[in-house]
């Protein structure tokens, strides 16, 4: 990879990646091997970008699909766990970030299915609806429905836990 | 009152250092490491599923009374064993503590001499196979098919205690073993290790973009 492309076509958006790759990841260690392989996987798809999406959205639904597909390997390499509850010992990167508060959400997050930690993620980023329907490929009335369902559950997840 | 998740969310990325990216200057490190382990595991499944089979025919053989067959059948896949796990001795003198560029290299040039070795060795190999294999059935029913032959035709003639059109097949399907000894050797290994090597082939290609 040239250092002209990661400068100009990664690094201004590798903020997108590290948001994604923290919330499928709970690892220190992992999360290197999610961003690595997620810059590594913009580099050699990036003469499918026709264009017809930003930039940034385009990185976005990369970095979803490498995730999952990172998720769905390990879980069938018996890396990971069941999405919708990790044990306690997965919690092992609660303190990834300085904020004490985005550590116990992220940390709820990741007990979100993989498909509602893409959504929530997406939703924070203060994308439309469209634009996520389009990343995720559905229509904008689930998206709704679904963020409605994620927001509740994530309260129900923080409660008590962040003032 | 509690905050909302979006305001933790905005709060939260508001300090540079929450975005701290993971220094990408090893990308195929895992991979290279990966694939490496995955052909040298198959390799060595592969040399103990022929020790295991080379066992398993002997006792057959032995049992069903194919005494030299089974015998140099056994012998000549032990021999390949051992000539593997000889040969396999030259990837401990690779270097592992280059970069992962210079160790997939490495190994990659080990294991493409490693082939055409055995490419060479392959050729004497699958006669000593085929004619292993025929010997075995001869010994098993070689009597009847000389009496079969000799009720149709008395007057036949013998070479080394064979019907010489028994000899002729037997010499022609040894010889066409030796003479496609080569595509039957590819196609032995890429039937096995095939995916595995493209995966390489393709670890390799992509490293040498990314140096360029």
């Amino acid at each position: 990879m040239s250092s002209d492309f990661y400068t100009t076509s990664i690094v201004p958006f590798s903020g997108i990646i590290i948001k994604i790759c923290r919330a499928y990841t709970n690892s220190q260690e992992d999360f290197e091997d999610y961003y690595q392989e997620v810059c590594l996987q913009i580099w050699k798809s990036r003469e499918n970008f026709r264009g017809d999406s930003e930039w940034s959205t385009w990185i976005y639904r990369l970095s979803l699909n490498v995730c999952l597909t990172l998720l769905k390997k390990r879980k069938s390499n018996g890396r990971q766990f069941s999405s919708d509850r990790l044990p306690d010992e997965a919690m092992e990167d609660s303190t990834a970030f300085e904020s004490e508060s985005l550590n116990v959400l992220y940390d709820a997050i990741r007990q979100l299915s993989e498909i509602d930690r893409g959504v929530i993620l997406l939703y924070l980023e203060e994308k439309s609806y469209q634009e996520i329907a389009h990343i995720i490929g559905t229509n904008a009335n689930n998206v709704g429905v679904r963020i409605k369902r994620i927001k509740e559950r994530l309260k129900k997840l923080l409660d008590g836990k962040i003032n | 009152m509690e905050k909302s998740i979006e305001r933790i969310w905005k709060e939260g990325f508001l300090k540079q250092d929450a975005m701290v990216a993971p220094k990408v200057n090893d990308l195929y490190n895992q991979k290279s490491d990966h694939i490496i382990d995955k052909i040298i595991r198959m390799g060595k499944i592969n040399l103990y599923a022929i020790a295991i089979g080379s066992l398993v025919v002997l006792t057959i053989a032995l049992m069903v009374g194919s005494y030299m067959g089974g015998t140099l059948l056994f012998l000549v896949l032990n021999s390949l064993v051992w000539a593997a796990v000889q040969n396999s001795k030259g990837l401990q003198r690779i270097d592992k503590g280059g970069s992962s560029y210079e160790y997939i290299n490495s190994f990659n040039n080990w294991l493409q001499s490693y082939i055409r070795k055995f490419r060479r060795i392959y050729r004497v190999v699958y006669p000593l196979i085929f004619f292993a294999f025929l010997l075995g059935f001869w010994e098993y029913g070689g009597a009847d098919i000389t009496r079969e032959l000799l009720e149709s035709n008395p007057d036949m003639t013998f070479i080394l205690g064979v019907p010489k059109l028994v000899f002729i097949i037997g010499l022609l399907i040894v010889g066409l073993a030796a003479l496609f000894s080569g595509p039957l050797y590819r196609f032995d290994v890429w039937s096995v290790y095939g995916p595995v090597l493209r995966k390489l082939k393709e670890i390799l290609t992509d490293m040498e973009e990314l140096r360029s």
